[in-house]
């Protein structure tokens, strides 16, 4: 505890919470945002055209997506943890934000599951339809993302940390 | 110039440029011209686009005429719930308008009953827009016979105000609406990211514009789902809205319209097949598209800090 209390009250932490900027604490939650969008915009789109939406798109061209996709997690996986270190001992509190990480863990074995189905599989082509597999894990990975953008935003409700954020 | 003379400067496009695209269309399907009724489609869309701002700005002008003598509040809020019904419904005409765009070309029988589908919406939203605009016009001119014959009671809440306590008394609609607009942002992200992306070289020797045109109703459907759960938080609390942020988010909404009826419209991106390099302009474009909508959530996150919310 007295670990997580020395996080939260470094300068550095201070600073993202205090700053009169808008690099600090808002563009750090923005970043955050426009993170989410990568990363759970084109795994959720890969999911769905693996459940027959968008037949026209070759499961094979994600393959090129991928990248976005980890960009987009790299940068939330930095900004949540500057995140977590301003609020290190309300949110190591906040039953709701173990409930997050614990859907986000379960979110990319999901999608590192789906990639080795639909791109290392030597099976796996466009000519032929996803298989039973692929389209539950596409399901369970919607899942798996709803349930980590819904618990996230509740941390804002479920033990309040700072402010309405 | 404030922000209550764009509510002025707009508010005349939802009756009168929407009711040109009106007669446009019903001049379309008795002549069976099929470029003027996809014209009249590319109007209802933009109008629908457009109205959000003409909507919103309302909010403005409001809070400007709190400060006027002899204007009368109850008229006010009668305009606003009169303008919240035509909204729907014009947004609605939007909706199908864009559906029909999206199919053009093909699915004839269903592209009929579409076509009959926005004629009704588009003939109620007029009609309810026009009844709007009527109320609209009362709030400065008290002293017309039109302005003295609008039943109002102020003991009634309108529609705005009964939206707006169903929000309040219900505490678990407010973040229920949130995770929705997140979720939301991450279906419209997806395609707006996959689309423009490939038009910009990612992954083009797998994608043609023919397929990257399926994923569109997947980013309409987070747009959708955003407007819906946008306009719970906007008609719930509309004092947290007022100024130049949440207006250019709007602005924004419209530019990001234009951007996907480049790609709806224009022969350049339409033809470019698996493996094609997108023009420059239509690369230019896509970029302009990925910048808008980060830009459109800079404008929403940005609230509470740069704007008034909270």
């Amino acid at each position: 505890m007295d670990f997580l209390l020395r996080i939260e009250e470094s300068g550095f932490s201070q600073w993202v919470r205090g700053a009169d900027s808008l690099f600090a604490f808002p563009g750090i939650l923005l970043l955050h945002t426009l993170g989410m969008g990568l990363v759970v915009g084109i795994n959720a789109t890969f999911d769905l055209r693996i459940l027959g939406f968008a037949p026209a798109v070759r499961l094979r061209a994600f393959k090129k997506f991928f990248p976005v996709m980890w960009i987009g997690f790299w940068i939330n996986a930095i900004t949540g943890t500057i995140l977590l270190a301003v609020n290190a001992t309300k949110l190591t509190r906040n039953p709701d934000f173990y409930v997050k990480l614990a859907f986000i863990a379960l979110a990319v074995i999901n999608v590192q599951l789906l990639r080795r189905s639909a791109f290392v599989t030597p099976a796996a082509n466009d000519e032929t339809a996803p298989s039973a597999r692929m389209k539950l894990l596409a399901v369970t990975s919607l899942i798996f993302w709803i349930g980590a953008i819904t618990s996230g935003r509740l941390l804002a409700y479920v033990g309040r940390s700072t402010g309405v954020f | 110039m404030n922000s209550e003379h764009i509510h002025l400067l707009l508010n005349h496009l939802p009756t009168i440029g929407f009711g040109i695209g009106l007669a446009l269309f019903v001049v379309a399907l008795l002549a069976k011209q099929s470029e003027l009724q996809k014209a009249a489609l590319v109007i209802f869309f933009l109008a629908a686009a457009v109205t959000i701002i003409t909507y919103v700005s309302g909010n403005d002008a409001r809070e400007v005429l709190k400060k006027a003598p002899g204007i009368s509040d109850p008229l006010i809020e009668a305009h606003e719930s009169a303008a919240l019904v035509a909204l729907l419904f014009m947004e609605l005409t939007g909706f199908f308008s864009w559906i029909g765009l999206w199919i053009w070309g093909r699915q004839a029988r269903f592209a009929r009953w579409n076509a009959g589908i926005i004629l009704i919406l588009a003939t109620l939203a007029f009609v309810l827009m026009s009844r709007a605009a009527y109320f609209g016009g009362a709030i400065r001119h008290p002293e017309t016979e039109a302005a003295q014959a609008i039943p109002l009671d102020p003991s009634v809440p309108t529609l705005a105000r009964a939206w707006g306590l169903f929000v309040q008394d219900n505490s678990w609609v407010w973040p229920a609406c949130e995770t929705l607009h997140f979720i939301g942002l991450c279906l419209l992200f997806g395609t707006v990211l996959i689309v423009n992306l490939r038009m910009m070289g990612i992954g083009k020797t797998m994608l043609s514009f023919t397929a990257l045109r399926q994923l569109l109703p997947l980013g309409m459907l987070g747009f959708t789902i955003n407007l819906v759960t946008g306009m719970m938080f906007f008609v719930a609390t509309p004092e947290q809205y007022t100024g130049y942020l949440f207006l250019l988010k709007m602005a924004l909404i419209v530019a990001g319209a234009l951007n996907l009826l480049y790609f709806m419209l224009s022969k350049a991106p339409g033809v470019v097949r698996d493996g094609d390099a997108a023009g420059i302009g239509t690369k230019l474009i896509a970029v302009s598209a990925i910048v808008i909508w980060m830009a459109v959530v800079f404008c929403g996150h940005m609230l509470p800090w740069l704007g008034n919310s909270f």
